[in-house]
């Protein structure tokens, strides 16, 4: 899930001018409310309405040499807080971002890449109805036949890759209606492709690599997220061989205390566990830091989750260490998003705010 | 002495003045080193054309100047310029003692226009000082001196650089009788010494008797002069 | 080489003792030296340092941007370029930029108010991005400020002009409309000295009228793209109304701005560096008469002519080489001491508001010290082969001038030259710059010197035979008659001097008067009102609500704009008012076919860009290029890029814009202009701020800024003259003190001391005279070439001859005076000393 482009969200939507004299149109974001029925292809495209919304790709590839590497493809909507009276073609009433990154063990770091504008011109479009997402020469949509089809990449590297949904969507939450954090309107409508059927290419010093492998697209929107109290999250997507899909995430507060938890388990049998928060238990097994900023990251940890049938206990285990992502030239936050494995699977996992608190 | 070859040489030189007079002709005379011959004539005769001649300063009509055997006709400005500058010494009747050089520095100057060593030539302009009469002079400037002793420069200058040939014009001619024998006296000792051969142009006997041999320029040649 | 030590060795005790002897003469021609490489450099480095200043300035502007597409005019261009723009392959960013000219009540000058999509100027200009102050610092330049459309963020020089600081509120004015804003930040990436605001481009749009419309738009290419194809396919799609500019392309038209102006002041200091030469030949020419005797010996003793040729070289090349050194440092000090003074144009106004800091340019700093050198050694050449050439056995006996007095001086050398002078101020400008111009100038000046000789022997002849009183003012004459070789030694600095500054003050003389009456007849009517600059000015209702004013007979109301033909050119202004042939200085028309529509073109207009009376042009006046009937061409001296004037009503049928910036006022008989600027003031919509000024204000500050710009010339007129009058004196005494025996001869002889003084006086005078109508006169015919040729070429303005009787006249006076005065000074020292030794000394 796009949890850390909330930051810049929040950064653009808190953009709350003072009053001038005529007295600015401000757009009024709806709530996200339990209830509502995910609806394809519709929910595929935009919401432009709400705040915030992110389609957020996340997986592992095999080259044809059998080499692992794991990629990330996320594209951001933001609605800032702006006069809506401005019949400007440029006012920012929608901004988009995409970031992309790519895991290899051989580099040891990330490469990463990143495209930003406010929507309009055709240069920079979310579409509405189905996934058809573009910012100036990246773009993801969806194709006739149910694949999504994405192209991004600059000067390092490059992706053209293709994700086959072989499951129907998962909702996440109640129906689709995620909670975040202790007040009922801190949540999001959510919901996910896991085990999806990656192919594609990709590019590293102008050398095209055929690539396989296998995908997970988180699609969040809302309009109000986090708590006050939070400075930062854990989430983790995992596909397990068996077919089965996991998701579980933490909100934490100062004292790295889970204010909100969460999550889902899908079994090969296409049966839901929904996580409540006392069921989730993050553990941190080892420690690294950045030499760069000093961050000190949870790369391997054990994920506790309560189930009916008895408490199981995952281990999660980080493809390499440097995993982190510095953005702040962007305007961005520093994390950490990278691929694991796990006993029986594997994902990504997210840690944020561990460098400096994430005020919202 | 006498199979040595003489420094100077002329032979039939003839030379007029632009108008078309003539001033001589035919003229022969051979100088051998150590010898000290003056020349004598009226004035207008072409006393100081005979030694412009054979300077290589001026072109004669006819005839040949030879320095060393060798005939100045055959050579070029800068040959005869490089001539001049080795082997031929000069005093002049108004010193042309440079102003603004010390003593020393123009009694070296013929030295170093033969690229000598400054400290070199500057050491022995400063022994030829010695020699004419004006010791510890070198660092002087000329602005300082009576007539005589500018001619003793002058005449330290002429022989600064051991030249075959001295030609004098008038070395005299600025000065009182008594400074003039002086500096005569002088003149002729250095000559001797340096045995080298010496040409005095003069209209005075008191100078020409200095010489060994006295010569008199007619429009015919030099006429050895007797008894004078 | 090592050889050849010792006989340099001569050589430099000859010039040292020389030196020793006399050191003035030498210290003289090096300062003529320095004073003209100091001169050119420090002119040079001046415009330099501005030239530089203003690219810069130029540059952050523009946020370095590799390429841009502009707008015309500032009206800009369909911001639906900005997508076709983006799409183009070979181009990897596009940045859209609304740019206006906006001001602030008190500020000083304008701000350019630039409205940015920081989102996409992040990938081309990323100078142009701002630190937000306060909460918002932490979070960069993208923050939230950035979208904010009452945030605007300014340069430290805005804050400065505005006289704001972060935080607080601003009341910005920009195409006629005034915002308040929020002070949110500061610009650091802008160079200093750069007034530039920066806002959200929406706000701007929305905010100051522009919806729809991009003033340019900054463009990045891909690396490894061709950037040739690249402009190709952007110059297919580009309407009328937009231009593609490069970095070049702008350095080319900051270049030229002021290109003509700046060469025309380097020329002018290259004038006085020649003076110095002149100067240099008179000192060594001097010298090497007086030391003939000397050269003589030193030939006799065996010196070769070359050797000797070598040292009177080498002497002037000392000679230059310590000048110009001494040049060089003179000319830094003066171009740093001009910048704090005048500021980078030199007065000129041509980089206003920018306040440039000195470059040191070491290449251009050796140019000149070699130009110096050059100068010097070319002022000895004549003098050295003089030297060189000297029959050694004459030479040593004769003293003194050994021309022979019967013998006429030769004139055709300098016919030859003056010949070639006045063909080659016939041929064209190259490359905008009037070359030949100066060449010919340089060539009547060579010529009018060599022709000294020949023109004082003329001159004096008459006074040979006036029988004169008195035996000191026969004998001067007598003298100067026979030796007029030395007479044109001592008078070529003189005329050289003298005919530049002639040239120089008959040309500003003649551009000045020129200039007044063009603005008498520009500026004729009573009144002139204009609304500030960034306004927006009178709507037409406005319009007639003030022309209505009591005491108005008739109110004309104008405006201007400006308009880019040519990415290399400085842009075209465009002045719209309705036409009228009295208010226009016409000095061409034709009749315009019936539907055409008229457009008077001004005189550098048409010299630019070759437009005929009677022809018909396109204009992308409106943003489409519209064809106009060529109806005249008028005077004009305030456009030097050119102007076209357009009736006001086609203007407003045409774009739709009958908005007007300013109005002439013609006052009912018996108003009073007082009375009726109150009227017309309380008239005024409330908001806009409105200066008047009557003609006689207009047209006085008008001559302040025309002087003001011609303050550097004046300046380096009188610094010619002095060098001149230096060289007088130099020259003067030297001689003077070198007949030092021909006095004590006359002193024999029984010629009374007074009766010399008189006759040096005289000499002095007759010469100054002689010198002084030589040079007025040869001035005059320069000064024709600079009217005729250079300016027209320069400036593509033409204007009428007027002479400054009252400056000729008394530069004429001072130059005779002070002729005779040094004569009589250095008669009188060459008298104290003791004649009779003087004349023991060589007979």
């Amino acid at each position: 899930m796009g949890r850390l482009f909330a930051i810049l969200a929040a950064l653009l939507v808190l953009a709350s001018p003072a009053a001038t004299q005529t007295g600015p149109v401000l757009p009024l974001y709806p709530q996200v409310r339990p209830g509502r029925v995910l609806t394809f292809p519709a929910d595929h495209g935009a919401h432009p309405e709400f705040r915030t919304e992110w389609w957020y790709v996340t997986g592992w590839l095999k080259t044809e040499g059998g080499q692992d590497l794991g990629f990330q493809v996320t594209f951001f909507r933001s609605r800032p807080s702006v006069d809506q009276a401005n019949p400007s073609a440029f006012a920012a009433k929608q901004i988009l971002f995409a970031h992309a990154a790519l895991s290899d063990p051989k580099l040891g770091k990330l490469l990463h890449d990143q495209r930003m504008a406010r929507a309009g011109f055709g240069l920079a479009e979310a579409a509405v109805g189905d996934a058809n997402l573009i910012i100036d020469d990246w773009t993801m949509r969806r194709a006739a036949d149910g694949r999504f089809l994405t192209k991004v990449g600059g000067k390092a590297f490059t992706l053209d890759l293709a994700f086959r949904p072989t499951q129907p969507p998962l909702a996440q939450g109640e129906g689709g209606y995620s909670r975040k954090g202790p007040q009922p309107s801190q949540a999001s409508h959510y919901y996910s492709l896991p085990q999806m059927v990656v192919s594609g290419t990709v590019t590293r010093g102008g050398k095209a690599v055929r690539v396989t492998g296998s995908a997970w697209l988180d699609r969040e929107w809302s309009s109000t997220l986090l708590d006050p109290k939070a400075v930062g999250w854990d989430w983790v997507g995992l596909n397990l061989d068996d077919g089965g899909a996991l998701m579980a995430f933490q909100v934490r507060d100062a004292a790295g205390k889970a204010l909100w938890a969460g999550g889902s388990l899908r079994g090969k049998d296409g049966a839901v566990t929904r996580f409540t928060p006392d069921m989730v238990r993050f553990g941190a097994e080892r420690l690294w830091r950045s030499p760069r900023t000093g961050g000190r990251y949870p790369v391997e940890r054990s994920l506790s989750v309560r189930l009916p049938q008895g408490e199981r206990r995952w281990m999660l285990k980080p493809l390499f260490d440097d995993q982190e992502l510095d953005s702040r030239t962007a305007g961005g936050p520093i994390y950490w998003e990278g691929a694991v494995t796990t006993q029986g699977g594997r994902g990504y996992l997210e840690l944020t705010g561990y460098v400096s608190p994430m005020k919202l | 002495m006498a199979a040595e070859s003489p420094i100077l040489s002329l032979r039939s030189l003839a030379k007029s003045v632009p108008g078309g007079r003539v001033l001589f002709e035919g003229l022969d005379l051979d100088l051998a080193a150590g010898e000290f011959v003056a020349v004598m004539g009226e004035s207008g005769v072409g006393k100081s054309t005979l030694l412009n001649l054979i300077a290589g300063l001026d072109g004669a009509d006819a005839g040949q100047v030879a320095i060393d055997g060798v005939g100045l006709e055959t050579l070029d400005d800068d040959a005869r310029t490089g001539l001049r500058r080795d082997r031929i010494g000069f005093v002049f009747q108004a010193f042309h003692i440079l102003p603004h050089l010390t003593l020393g520095q123009n009694v070296a100057l013929p030295l170093v226009l033969q690229r000598a060593p400054g400290a070199e030539a500057l050491a022995r302009a400063g022994d030829m000082l010695d020699a004419v009469g004006l010791p510890g002079r070198a660092g002087d400037f000329p602005h300082q001196l009576s007539g005589g002793e500018m001619q003793r420069v002058a005449i330290a200058r002429a022989l600064a650089h051991r030249p075959g040939l001295i030609l004098a014009d008038e070395p005299t001619g600025n000065l009182d009788p008594e400074t003039a024998g002086r500096v005569l006296e002088l003149f002729a000792a250095q000559v001797r010494q340096s045995g080298a051969a010496a040409l005095l142009v003069t209209h005075s006997d008191v100078a020409a008797a200095a010489a060994d041999r006295v010569l008199t320029l007619t429009r015919t040649g030099l006429v050895e002069r007797h008894g004078g | 080489m090592a050889a050849d030590r010792p006989r340099a060795l001569a050589a430099r005790w000859m010039i040292l003792g020389e030196w020793r002897a006399h050191p003035m003469r030498a210290v003289t021609a090096a300062v003529a030296i320095a004073v003209g490489v100091a001169l050119g450099l420090a002119v040079h480095l001046v415009n330099a340092s501005a030239l530089n200043e203003f690219s810069q300035a130029v540059s952050t502007v523009n946020g370095d941007a590799e390429l841009q597409v502009r707008g015309v005019s500032p009206a800009g261009f369909d911001e639906a370029l900005y997508p076709t723009l983006a799409r183009l392959p070979g181009v990897a960013a596009t940045s859209p930029v609304v740019e206006l000219e906006a001001g602030a009540k008190g500020a000083d000058g304008p701000v350019t108010l630039i409205g940015l999509d920081v989102l996409r100027a992040a990938h081309v200009t990323p100078s142009l991005l701002g630190r937000p102050s306060g909460a918002d610092a932490a979070h960069g330049p993208t923050s939230e400020a950035a979208f904010d459309d009452n945030a605007v963020l300014l340069s430290r020089a805005a804050l400065d002009a505005l006289q704001v600081k972060p935080g607080d509120r601003l009341d910005l004015t920009a195409a006629g409309r005034t915002v308040p804003l929020a002070v949110a930040g500061t610009l650091p990436g802008v160079a200093e000295g750069q007034q530039i605001a920066v806002m959200d481009i929406a706000a701007a749009q929305w905010r100051f009228g522009q919806i729809g419309k991009l003033q340019r738009i900054d463009l990045r290419l891909e690396q490894g793209a061709d950037a040739g194809r690249v402009r190709a396919a952007i110059a297919r799609v580009l309407p009328a109304d937009a231009q593609l500019v490069s970095r070049e392309s702008e350095a080319r038209r900051s270049d030229a701005l002021s290109r003509a102006y700046r060469v025309n002041l380097d020329m002018l200091a290259l004038m006085a560096l020649l003076t110095g030469g002149f100067l240099v030949y008179s000192a060594q020419s001097l010298a090497v008469a007086r030391r003939r005797a000397q050269f003589a010996l030193l030939r006799v003793l065996g010196v070769r002519r070359r050797a000797l040729l070598g040292q009177v070289l080498a002497e002037g090349a000392v000679v230059g080489l310590a000048g110009g050194v001494a040049g060089l440092g003179l000319g830094l000090a003066l171009a740093s001491g001009v910048l704090a003074l005048l500021g980078g144009d030199l007065g000129g106004g041509y980089f206003g508001g920018v306040e440039p800091e000195l470059v040191f340019a070491p290449g251009a700093a050796l140019v000149f010290l070699v130009l110096g050198l050059l100068t010097a050694m070319g002022g000895s050449l004549i003098p050295a082969r003089e030297a060189a050439r000297a029959q050694p056995a004459v030479a040593l006996k004769n003293v003194g001038d050994s021309v022979d007095p019967r013998v006429a001086p030769r004139i055709w050398p300098s016919l030859l030259l003056l010949a070639v002078g006045a063909a080659a101020a016939f041929a064209p400008a190259v490359g905008g710059i009037p070359l030949f111009g100066y060449g010919a100038m340089a060539l009547l000046l060579a010529g009018g010197v060599a022709a000294m000789p020949w023109i004082a022997r003329t001159m004096l002849t008459p006074l040979q035979r006036v029988r004169v009183a008195g035996a000191a003012v026969d004998l001067a004459f007598k003298r100067l008659w026979g030796a007029p070789s030395q007479a044109a030694v001592a008078l070529c600095g003189i005329v050289a001097s003298t005919s530049l500054m002639v040239a120089m003050a008959v040309m500003v003389s003649s551009f000045r008067g020129s200039v007044d009456d063009w603005l008498g007849q520009v500026l004729a009517d009573d009144l002139y009102v204009r609304a500030e600059a960034s306004g927006g000015g009178f709507d037409p209702a406005t319009q007639a609500a003030l022309a209505r004013t009591p005491g108005v007979a008739r109110m004309v109301f104008q405006t201007s704009t400006s308009l880019r033909l040519s990415p290399d050119q400085p842009p075209l202004a465009v002045l719209i008012r309705p036409f009228d042939a009295r208010r226009m200085p016409m000095i061409d028309s034709a009749t315009p076919p019936a539907g055409a529509t008229p457009v008077w073109v001004s005189e550098p207009a048409a010299w630019l860009y070759g437009w005929k009376p009677g022809q018909s042009i396109t204009l992308p006046i409106s943003g489409q290029a519209a064809p106009f009937f060529v109806a005249g061409v008028w005077r004009d001296y305030s456009n030097q890029h050119g102007a076209v004037s357009l009736d006001s009503a086609d203007y407003t049928r045409l774009t739709g814009d009958a908005f007007r910036a300013g109005a002439a006022v013609e006052l009912a008989p018996g108003a009073k202009p007082e009375t009726v600027i109150a009227a017309l003031r309380a008239r005024m919509p409330p908001g806009l701020s409105v200066d008047f000024a009557e003609p006689k204000t207009l047209r006085a500050f008008a001559l302040r800024l025309f002087d003001r710009s011609f303050a550097v010339t004046y300046g380096l007129e009188a610094i010619a003259i002095l060098v001149g009058l230096a060289g007088v004196a130099a020259t003067i005494s030297a001689q003077t003190l070198a007949r030092t025996k021909e006095f004590g001869m006359l002193r024999h002889l029984g010629v009374t001391r007074s009766q010399i003084v008189a006759m040096l006086a005289t000499e002095g005078a007759v010469l100054g005279a002689v010198g002084v109508l030589a040079g007025i006169g040869l001035g005059l015919v320069m000064s024709q070439v600079l009217i005729h040729v250079v300016n027209p070429q320069s400036f593509h303005w033409t204007m009428e001859t007027q002479l400054p009787w009252t400056l000729l006249a008394s530069v004429a006076a001072a130059l005779v005076a002070a002729a005779a005065g040094t004569a009589l000074l250095a008669g009188r020292r060459a008298l104290s000393a003791d004649a009779v030794r003087a004349v023991r000394e060589d007979w």
